[in-house]
């Protein structure tokens, strides 16, 4: 179904996504009507990171936070140097996967639980959701500080439960990191998922179960495979947020030097060691590597989403 | 063995009730008909027997087991519904190998059965299709498929004609009918449509209000039906309020609105308790294909000087009156006249082929035997002559 000409060779979304683009662009009237976006996306996208990537070409030996017209890759020099970058990277795309595989599988939980109910309790649900969105990132990244650090009332109900001898450090530390990144993403994971899951009938559902499907098994028949486009965009809202994440890790974790995430690490450079070229390499080589990962995993996920319509 | 027992069957949703007291017998083998108006329960009833809903009190068997409290997996069931529910995420050939695969038959057998499936209802070139991109007939051949490929105990079929053209339609009743006869399983087909209860059933079964009023083969309940709902739910009929004069051992007189007074024989077998009480009102039901017509003048030409009380003769239970036709109503191979009587109106047909046909205006003399009318109580129920 996909790839069938010379877009063969490029992973499917993206040779979709080419495909789509070329049809759409035969039509000059869908030009003109996307030129808006199209100057909304240069001035505001495109253009800064022209800038971001050429000061990440000056050099930084001089002593100024960068220098205007210098060129140099001193800059990426340091980056792929220094372990920094490695610890970074890794630290990262951990995070990112941890949070991601929990944010979604919740998530799809979540949307099936609001699609399936009626009523108060829906509304309910729907409501506890976007709750947290009218909050700043802030405020209920910090609120995780009483709730779990070593004298806080989880410990404190674990510790007068008798489940524990002893109060657990969560915060400031992975757990804290991952927990609060994962309560910030999970609203618009669990958005994704349900606003494709409620545009499907629940008869399929029913059609299923009534041709001998477990309830287990038509959900994963049935739903998760319609529910698909919702699960991707959201594993990659999921994941895109979470290996760039900067108040969760900053505000919940411990900042050891090998537990550090990337956009800390950009932070330090750009904000504590004044080396923009430096912090700005790091941007680049973050963002490259964000969208191999991205198209990666929508890819592997496409592939899954694939597998399921085989009789 | 497939025989479906159902007993007591109740559905309650808060203080509805949807299906209320709801007992049949079904035959292996039989096709079953549940017809009523939107509303009255019977796709309630037939999600029951899938298993997609349970009932809030009584029984159901399939064969010698009771399966009330069993999933719909679990049951030999097999559900043709009505927006047929295809997966849109998989082909044709997929979706009829779906319950296959369920039951853990090889992917090879399972394919090839579903081909045979699909040849079965004539839609072996669509296999690799996406369902999506069928039409109507098409979607309705393929669920029709799926659901025989499991070779369910019983085939549940919920409306599965109505979002169909009137000819579509029309010509899956027979194929429908065909394929029961091929496969001599139980079928249980809810309807809103008459005409596709009677082409189709083996019994029919008439709900109203949650209730299952009476079952028995089409003629039967067409022609002896339980109570006034039914007669007006089955065709269509006339309706003429009346009060019962006299009664004597042969017959029974009810002065109507017609402005006069209509003589239905007993039939002898009636039960006294169940015998008339003069005063008592009724209402007669006169079915247009009961009543015969022909010009008013032709009927007072013999020497009739009060055209509304023709000569009878002992024993004759002719009736007649004469009204004028309000207006004309083309319907395609019939016409139907509504002709003011008195104070009311009784609408009578004609195929178009009948010679003679009436203009607003005409007065015509309208003519039935006594013994092809009903009467019907106010509470509803037939009164038995």
């Amino acid at each position: 179904m996909s790839g069938t000409h010379s877009s063969s060779a490029l992973p499917a979304p993206i040779a979709r996504l080419w495909e789509s683009l070329r049809e759409r662009s035969r039509s000059k009237r869908a030009l003109l009507l996307m030129a808006p976006l199209l100057v909304f996306e240069l001035l505001l996208f495109v253009a800064p990171f022209l800038i971001l990537l050429r000061i990440s070409l000056t050099d930084g030996s001089q002593d100024l936070r960068y220098a205007p017209g210098t060129w140099s890759i001193s800059g990426y020099g340091e980056v792929f140097t220094t372990d920094v970058l490695l610890n970074a990277i890794t630290y990262s795309i951990k995070l990112g996967l941890l949070a991601t595989a929990i944010t979604v599988v919740i998530a799809t939980f979540y949307a099936y639980a609001i699609w399936r109910s009626e009523g108060l309790v829906k509304s309910a649900l729907l409501f506890s959701v976007i709750l947290p969105l009218l909050t700043t990132l802030v405020i209920k990244t910090y609120a995780f500080m009483p709730l779990l650090s070593p004298n806080g009332t989880l410990n404190d109900v674990l510790l007068s439960l008798n489940l524990i001898s002893e109060p657990i450090q969560f915060v400031p530390g992975t757990v804290g990191v991952v927990v609060g990144q994962v309560y910030i993403v999970l609203p618009y994971a669990v958005l994704a998922i349900y606003s494709v899951l409620a545009t499907m009938d629940w008869g399929i559902v029913e059609a299923a179960r009534d041709l001998g499907a477990s309830r287990p098994r038509s959900v994963l028949e049935v739903v998760v495979p319609q529910a698909m486009p919702g699960i991707i965009v959201a594993t990659v809202i999921s994941f895109a947020w979470s290996v760039g994440a900067y108040a969760a890790p900053g505000l919940l974790g411990d900042g050891q030097n090998k537990a550090r995430a990337f956009a800390l690490v950009v932070e330090e450079q750009l904000l504590t060691n004044l080396q923009w070229e430096v912090a700005t390499a790091y941007a680049v080589v973050m963002l490259l590597l964000m969208v191999v990962s991205i198209v990666l995993l929508t890819a592997t996920l496409n592939y899954f989403g694939g597998e399921f319509e085989y009789a | 063995m497939s025989e479906i027992t159902l007993s007591g069957l109740e559905k309650r949703y808060g203080d509805t009730l949807a299906v209320e007291d709801v007992s049949v017998t079904i035959d292996d083998g039989e096709l079953l008909c549940l017809l009523g108006p939107s509303g009255s329960g019977k796709s309630t009833t037939l999600r029951m027997l899938a298993g997609l809903e349970t009932p809030t009190d009584g029984e159901i068997h399939i064969g010698d087991e009771d399966v009330t409290d069993r999933p719909a997996y679990e049951r030999t069931t097999a559900t043709v519904f009505q927006d047929w529910a295809l997966f849109p995420h998989k082909t044709v050939l997929e979706n009829v190998a779906f319950g296959l695969k369920m039951q853990g038959t090889g992917k090879d057998e399972r394919r090839e059965r579903a081909k045979e499936m699909l040849e079965r209802v004539r839609m072996g070139e669509y296999a690799d299709d996406d369902p999506m991109n069928l039409s109507g007939g098409q979607k309705q051949r393929v669920a029709l498929a799926r659901a025989l490929a499991v070779n369910p105990d019983v085939l549940l079929l919920d409306e599965p004609l109505s979002n169909l053209d009137k000819r579509l339609s029309e010509d899956m009743q027979i194929e429908l009918r065909e394929i029961h006869e091929e496969l001599e399983e139980t079928f249980v087909h809810v309807t809103h449509d008459q005409d596709e209860a009677f082409t189709l059933a083996d019994r029919i079964g008439i709900m109203a209000d949650g209730s299952l009023v009476q079952v028995g083969e089409p003629n039967e309940v067409y022609e002896n039906p339980k109570n006034r709902f039914i007669e007006a739910f089955l065709g269509d009929t006339n309706f003429v309020a009346g009060e019962v004069e006299r009664t004597t051992a042969e017959s029974v007189h009810v002065e109507t609105e017609l402005g006069r007074e209509v003589v239905l024989p007993r039939t002898g077998d009636a039960d006294d308790a169940d015998a008339l009480t003069e005063g008592e009102s009724v209402a007669l039901s006169l079915r247009p294909e009961v009543l015969s017509i022909e010009p008013a003048d032709a009927a007072t030409s013999d020497g009739e000087s009060d055209r509304t009380q023709p000569v009878r003769t002992d024993g004759d239970t002719t009736n007649a009156v004469v009204g004028t036709v309000e207006n004309v109503l083309y319907r395609g191979s019939t016409i139907r006249y509504s002709v003011a009587v008195e104070d009311t109106s009784v609408f009578v047909e004609r195929t178009v082929a009948d010679s003679g046909a009436f203009d607003a205006g005409d007065e015509i003399r309208i003519s039935w035997d006594g013994a092809d009318v009903l009467a019907f109580r106010d509470d509803g129920s037939r009164v038995d002559l």
